[in-house]
């Protein structure tokens, strides 16, 4: 029903790659633990190794140290195998070409980094001379719009008082008062009009 | 989080490599296939191993064939680093004709062929004693 994991693998293996919904049960080697007696159809075994056959093992030890010999001198040639590898990897005469073309190829590259970051300081040199003049052109052009306006704003100033000086000659004063009052009484002024639809304007009335 | 590789590289106190057998696949039922592995000699059978370097399929094949594979170059590797051979493997490489071939390979082909000998001899002699039988019969 759930997957059991065999007690043999390592318990951090078992913690990392236990899948989910795994139940950890422990399943021992053997059924049976020390002090469980033994089974009723093994009351009166003994156990006996099988039998051996003096000839046959005379035979046998003769052919295992042969056997043994020839093993030994396999693994020596082997390890020496390895080695010699190791050694014409490290120091072979291949390794000594790779190395200088190895050596060839980071000089070479290294030039064309320098050569790059000169380019890129040229590029960066020129870039950030043009953000400069830029920078002095809005402020000169900030500067002069302000001036523009302070030059706008002073003329508009100067208009006003002049329009003021022109208005001040028909304004009504104390001298004037008494004059005035003659000209307004003398001279009735008609504001009422009337407009059409058609914007037909008619200043025409009943005169009072 | 943890750093996982520190915790599945173990050092060992002790500890060789070994070239053995690891049971593959083992979610089938009765269909064994075993890869023969380099791995150090504490690891679990069929856990984590150094480096495959073969495989072996022990039922036989439509053509009554048992199907081996080994990597010559990698095993002369590692047994050059040190690494013991397991009994089977070592059978096998015998077979292969890598390894000269094991002494109890040969003794157990004497034994089978005495084995066959001595039954073919009772068979014979039960023969023989069946044929003596009936003519005494008759």
């Amino acid at each position: 029903m759930f997957h059991v994991i065999a007690r043999r693998s390592a318990p951090v293996t078992r913690l990392l790659l236990a899948p989910r919904g795994a139940v950890l049960v422990e399943s021992v080697r053997g059924r049976k633990s020390r002090g469980d007696p033994v089974a009723k159809s093994k009351e009166g075994r003994i156990k006996v190794p099988p039998p051996v056959d003096p000839k046959e093992m005379v035979v046998l030890k003769e052919r295992f140290t042969e056997y043994q010999l020839i093993l030994r001198a396999l693994r020596l040639e082997f390890k020496e195998e390895v080695l010699r590898k190791k050694f014409e990897e490290e120091t072979g005469s291949l390794a000594e070409e790779r190395a200088r073309q190895d050596a060839e190829e980071h000089r070479t590259l290294m030039l064309w980094n320098q050569e790059e970051n000169l380019r890129l300081l040229k590029a960066r040199v020129l870039r950030i001379q043009k953000e400069e003049e830029e920078a002095q052109r809005t402020k000169m052009e900030a500067v002069m719009k302000l001036e523009l306006q302070q030059d706008e704003f002073i003329k508009q100033k100067e208009q006003q008082v002049l329009q003021l000086q022109e208005e001040a000659k028909n304004f009504i004063t104390m001298e004037n008062l008494d004059q005035r009052i003659e000209e307004a009484l003398d001279h009735p002024k008609n504001y009422n009009f009337a407009v059409d639809r058609e914007g037909r304007v008619v200043r025409q009335t009943v005169v009072q | 989080m943890v750093h996982l590789s520190s915790l599945l590289l173990k050092k060992y106190h002790g500890g060789y490599v070994v070239i053995r057998l690891a049971l593959a696949g083992h979610k089938q039922a009765n269909r064994p296939f075993y890869r023969i592995v380099a791995a150090y000699n504490k690891r679990a059978r069929d856990n984590k191993y150094l480096e495959q370097l073969g495989t072996y399929d022990p039922l036989p094949n439509i053509y009554n064939e048992k199907l081996v594979s080994f990597n010559f170059d990698r095993i002369k590797y590692w047994i050059g680093c040190g690494a013991h051979p397991t009994k089977p493997v070592a059978k096998l490489l015998g077979l292969a004709g890598f390894f000269p071939l094991h002494p109890m390979t040969i003794t157990e082909a004497e034994r089978r062929r005495a084995q066959a000998e001595l039954s073919e001899a009772a068979g014979a002699g039960a023969e023989a004693e069946r044929q003596t039988e009936k003519p005494a019969e008759v």
